[in-house]
């Protein structure tokens, strides 16, 4: 049999249905919008790391206008061994407690005068990518003088240039 | 069987301020994400670092001899074209008659997003 009675109840169950639905609908949308191939922020932060890392190696080492950054000398000298223990060592410091594990693969490119283009060297890497990685790319300037006692590749032109330095770093 | 009556409306009123309260705050959790996320996507896509770098890379060039000069300059805008989609170039002149400085370096970036230009002496 229909009454009135109980209205109260009815409309205050309606209304705790309603909030409690758009409560966890709202909830559950927050949740989701993080996903690992989303992580914008880490990614952030990855990349001003690994670019204050290649941006200190690239620091002259003493005051005088001649005076070499580590990086300009271990790309003149292809120095790998130097470029992958001091990159390493700047990226995965910290200031107490355990070593972070970010691995890096390191290339240059370098602009053939003659020809007018544009060449990758590999460099270097602490380890081979697979494929799998979520790596950030990271650059440097560095001025080199190749043109005397360099021991740059023979295919790199034999003066001053410009190379850009490219790093891939991902977090292992 | 429930009747409707007036009795402990204080307490249904207080019900429902609390449930909108936690309503409110649900909301302002899922803003913050949000935030979090475009401002990276800013932080990322803009050009801080690549400008800085390309900014310092052209002022140590400027300090070259001519032929070097002209060298680097070709280095750096073709690198720049096919490594970093940006244009890059730059012009090193002598300073006005007057200044306290002895060049004027003039900077133009442009990756299609962000346009960075600069003339500065030293």
């Amino acid at each position: 049999m229909v009454n009135t009675d109980g209205q109260l109840f009815t409309i205050e169950g309606v209304a705790a249905g309603l909030i409690m639905l758009l409560t966890a609908y709202i909830v559950v949308g927050t949740t989701s919008l993080y996903t690992p191939g989303d992580s914008h922020i880490s990614d952030m932060q990855l990349e001003q790391m690994g670019r204050d890392a290649l941006h200190m190696m690239n620091t002259p080492n003493s005051l005088t206008v001649s005076g070499e950054s580590t990086l300009q000398r271990v790309i003149k000298n292809n120095d790998v061994d130097q470029f992958r223990q001091t990159f390493l060592w700047f990226a995965n410091n910290r200031t107490g407690g355990t070593y972070d594990n970010l691995q890096f693969s390191a290339d240059y490119y370098y602009r053939n005068n003659l020809a007018n283009s544009v060449n990758q060297i590999h460099f270097t890497e602490s380890r081979k990518p697979t494929g799998g990685e979520h790596p950030m790319r990271v650059t440097e300037w560095v001025q080199v003088d190749n043109s005397a006692g360099g021991a740059m590749p023979a295919v790199v032109d034999a003066r001053v240039q410009a190379v850009l330095v490219e790093v891939l770093i991902w977090r292992d | 069987m429930a009747r409707l009556n007036s009795d402990a409306q204080w307490i249904v009123l207080m019900g429902f301020m609390v449930s909108f309260a936690l309503f409110f705050l649900a909301i302002v959790v899922n803003q913050s994400t949000v935030v979090g996320q475009t401002t990276a996507e800013a932080v990322l896509e803009f050009p801080k670092n690549d400008i800085v770098d390309m900014r310092s890379e052209v002022l140590s060039a400027s300090a070259l001899s001519t032929n070097n000069l002209t060298l680097v300059k070709n280095d750096i805008s073709s690198l720049s074209l096919s490594r970093k989609n940006a244009i890059v170039s730059f012009r090193v002149s002598v300073a006005p008659p007057g200044s306290p400085y002895t060049k004027t370096i003039e900077i133009h970036y442009n990756n299609g997003v962000t346009a960075y230009n600069e003339t500065t002496s030293h």
